[in-house]
């Protein structure tokens, strides 16, 4: 089954610029994710990343980093709530525990997890777009006049992971198929297998690495292929940054969590949300003029 | 050994002069005093048995062997006049391309299209130039609908187009293929060597291709160049060539060759329509009836025309697909238990981001001691019914059962074995049972490294039976995906007979394959499937001389009714006598 974090060809605006533009524009938003710890903010990040994605036609990738990304920061929340006993409003006292002393629950620790988790929510479902909009192959010819070894390493490597997923669903599969009286096989006889297996492969790839060509000179020359939404990434980037440096410098960056929780929502941030916002809606393509 | 043919210009394509070459740690050269040359424009086949040296000579060709591989090499390769094992593969990319057995590890971008580019832009030509050739090597191998395609999505055939059009981007002089077509079902196969017929005649791209299934393009071919534990053991005309296999290595004989050297009449023929020629000359095929009738003399297992159940018809029409209950022959199989029963079963699996159903509405009975081939084109649900029948896939509607368990043996035998030690893979009574059942109770302690590759399929044959067999007893189905891929007629025999004997056992026999030479020999019912259907369903013999791409090459060059084997062919002209 294919990844919904593969890359597809779709004529969406994501896919057709060139790889610098998009990622200015979605490292633009994962940028502010971190910049920012107010949660209001950041939730506009993810909001703007999803829409985003689902623009560009990678509404299955986001769906599927927001499942991860919702499973990650519930499992932040549940370590934070353990292990930080910060907080004036305690919610559980479940006294001693061997490893964490006396733990107290408090509503706080678990909102201060919860702003750690959607970050990185947040930052799974932006590079979860990239990763489903954005063509590696582009953005590796890019890397190559710059990284020459770095950008074979790579390919050899995103060449070499479908290829062992494949390998594993078949020795799997293998695994499955023996007859009940053949010796058992455990997890590590199997990956033992997978292993020189991919290591077999890995030959074979580079192999056909060397036959395009990829061992001799790497071409010096830098190639630029514009679209003609690399602007509108751009500017849409730098706006982004601008607007989060000044929404910072003028306070719309306010959260504590201890001693007790306190989110800012006055009109800076406010205005800093609703343009991360609209700022999702960058990758609209619109349909012809009339 | 006669003469080679084809003139050699000037400056060969490709020119090997005395090549020894033995693989790190190995005793044995993989070749051994190689000499050969590749005229331009020339279209020259590499045959020989399995672990001849073909693959090593095409590496060699094209500067992987000894620069990737290492070992010990003495001699010169010369490709395009630039010496190959002193420049290594990155130099000689511009002047050859190199197409290898398995596609899966052929292609390294994301797109098509930019794996095609790829080699191009490693010489570093702008992205105008790239373009253009990208579009033009696309449209000559009639895949520019794929250029926006991830390689992800590719089915094997498209995949093996891709990866020759890669190798064919910087425009060389000289094209290596390791058997391109193993993996291909017939259509795709005859359509790949007929594109490189055209490339060759159009372009004056120079061919070296290693292939076994030498039916398939011979017709095609200047030249053949057979080796033998690797040495050239023959090298002239391909006329000649069947000659010479026919007196020295017959396992190297096409199927029309040895039809013909059965029934005495000569010259050998190439292909199919050289032998229907010579046919029309000797043996006038107008009268279809009596000679239909001459070969079920010939053939007591199969009954007279009427008894026959109907030939393939199109979907749709009375009994279609329904034939399972027939026995080939037209016979009920009365007493045998099923092996292997469908109702109304349909199978869903994803094909990138959508879903699509890969099997529809299947009604199949096969039953106990059955050989049954199951054919089609790639992707029309073969290893998937196989798949389910397993267990390992769910059906989405209808069932699947095999009532007496089931043993299946998938593509790759390798991914069974996983421990040095035979008796360490089958450990026990049951063990030793099950390599009883394929003949190799002998090779207990043996490493299974070092085994043939026809006695690894074996082991892996019998580690899926391991435990399902009870005594002489055997599963109820036995079933095996693909087991000739890459493998010489030789090998492919002694899987025949173990299959007989799996089936004389009492097992239902189930074999999708793409190779109906091979069906021929073992099948005694096939069944063909089309985008999840079964669209035909009856005797081997009547369903492989029942169409043009799914029939042997008998069926094509006689066109009779229930005849596909040299063997039948022969009695069938041999009853028909020369006018």
């Amino acid at each position: 089954m294919r990844s919904p974090f593969a890359y597809t060809p779709r004529p969406g605006v994501l896919q057709s610029a060139s790889p610098g533009a998009a990622v200015a524009y979605l490292g633009a938003l994962a940028a502010v994710a971190f910049f920012y710890s107010n949660p209001v903010v950041i939730a506009a990040v993810g909001a703007a990343a999803a829409l985003a994605g689902a623009l560009a036609g990678a509404g299955a990738a986001v769906r599927v980093a927001a499942r991860m990304g919702l499973v990650l920061a519930a499992l932040i929340v549940a370590v934070n709530g353990l292990v930080v006993g910060r907080g004036e409003t305690v919610l559980a006292r479940l006294g001693e525990w061997p490893v964490f002393g006396r733990v107290d629950v408090t509503a706080e620790a678990l909102a201060a997890g919860a702003a750690i988790g959607l970050r990185a929510a947040v930052a799974m479902i932006a590079f979860g777009v990239y990763s489903a909009c954005v063509d590696p192959d582009r953005v590796l010819r890019a890397l190559r006049p710059l990284a020459g070894r770095s950008a074979l390493t790579a390919t050899l490597i995103s060449r070499l992971v479908p290829v062992a997923a494949a390998d594993a669903a078949r020795l799997r599969d293998a695994a499955r198929l023996r007859g009940p009286a053949a010796a058992p096989l455990g997890r590590a006889p199997l990956a033992r297998r997978l292993l020189a297996g991919s290591l077999d492969r890995a030959v074979d790839v580079a192999a056909t690495l060397e036959l395009r060509g990829y061992g001799g000179r790497v071409p010096s020359r830098r190639e630029r292929q514009r679209s003609r939404f690399d602007a509108r990434l751009y500017v849409a980037a730098a706006t982004v940054l601008a607007v989060a440096i000044a929404g910072k410098a003028l306070g719309a960056d306010g959260f504590s969590a201890y001693p007790s929780l306190e989110v800012e929502l006055a009109s800076p941030t406010v205005a800093v949300t609703a343009l991360v916002v609209l700022s999702g809606l960058v990758p609209w393509r619109g349909g012809p003029r009339a | 050994m006669p003469e080679v043919v084809a003139p050699v210009r000037a400056t060969p394509a490709l020119a090997v002069e005395g090549l020894t070459y033995a693989y790190p740690n190995s005793a044995r050269a993989a070749l051994r005093e190689v000499s050969l040359q590749v005229g331009a424009g020339e279209f020259a086949l590499l045959a020989g048995r399995s672990a001849c040296g073909k693959s090593t000579l095409l590496r060699a060709a094209c500067g992987l062997v000894p620069n990737f591989y290492g070992g010990e090499v003495a001699g010169a390769v010369r490709v395009a006049g630039v010496d190959a094992i002193e420049a290594g593969p990155a130099e000689v990319a511009g002047a050859v391309g190199y197409v290898a057995q398995d596609p899966e590890t052929q292609v390294v971008s994301t797109t098509v299209a930019a794996e095609i580019g790829l080699p191009l832009e490693m010489r570093g030509e702008g992205p105008g130039p790239r373009a253009r050739a990208v579009e033009e090597v696309a449209l000559a191998l009639a895949i520019p609908h794929l250029l926006e395609r991830t390689v992800d999505t590719l089915s094997g055939g498209e995949l093996q187009r891709v990866a020759l059009a890669a190798a064919l981007a910087t425009r060389p002089s000289l094209v290596l293929l390791d058997e391109p077509t193993s993996q291909l079902d017939p259509v795709a196969g005859d359509e790949l060597i007929w594109l490189l017929r055209r490339l060759n005649e159009e372009w004056g791209v120079a061919i070296l291709l290693a292939e076994h299934r030498l039916e398939r393009c011979l017709a095609a071919a200047d030249r053949v160049v057979a080796m033998d534990a690797g040495a050239v053991a023959f090298d002239g005309r391909p006329t000649d060539f069947l000659a010479w296999a026919h007196t020295t290595d017959p396992a190297l004989e096409t199927p029309a060759a040895k039809l013909f050297s059965l029934a005495g009449i000569s010259p050998l023929p190439t292909g199919v329509r050289e032998a229907r020629r010579t046919l029309e000359a000797t043996h006038p095929l107008e009268a279809q009836t009596a000679s239909a009738e001459a070969h079920e003399k010939a053939r007591p297992d199969v009954p007279p025309q009427d008894t026959l159940h109907e030939r393939a018809q199109p979907p749709g029409l009375p009994g279609f697909g329904r034939s399972s209950e027939l026995r080939p022959g037209g016979v009920r199989r009365a007493g045998q238990s099923a092996a292997l029963r469908t109702s109304d079963l349909w199978v869903e699996l994803s094909a990138g981001e959508a879903r699509r159903d890969v099997l529809r509405e299947v009604e199949l009975t096969i039953h106990r001691g059955e050989r049954v081939a199951l054919m089609g084109r790639n992707g029309a649900g073969k290893s998937t019914l196989l798949r389910a029948a397993a267990g390992l896939i769910d059906p989405v509607r209808g069932r699947i059962e095999a009532p007496g368990g089931i043993a299946l043996l998938t593509q790759t035998p390798g991914d069974y074995l996983v421990r040095e030690r035979v008796g360490d893979e089958l450990p026990g009574e049951a063990g030793l049972a099950a390599l009883r059942a394929v003949g190799l109770e002998d090779a207990v302690d043996s490493d299974p490294r070092d085994l043939s590759g026809g006695e690894r399929q074996r082991l892996a044959l019998a580690i899926t039976l391991a435990g399902r067999t009870d005594g002489e007893a055997v599963p109820g189905l036995v079933a095996l995906d693909e087991p000739t891929r890459g493998m010489d007629r030789a090998r492919r025999g002694e899987l025949v007979g173990a299959i007989e004997s799996l089936a004389g056992r009492g097992a239902g026999i189930v074999v999708a394959t793409h190779d109906v030479e091979f069906a021929a020999e073992f099948a005694e019912r096939a069944i063909l499937l089309g985008d999840g259907r079964v669209i035909a369903d009856g005797p081997a013999a009547e369903i492989l001389s029942g169409g043009w791409y799914f029939a042997t090459e008998v069926a094509r060059i006689l066109d009779l009714a229930g005849v596909v084997t040299p063997a039948q062919g022969a009695t069938a002209l041999r009853e028909r006598g020369t006018p």
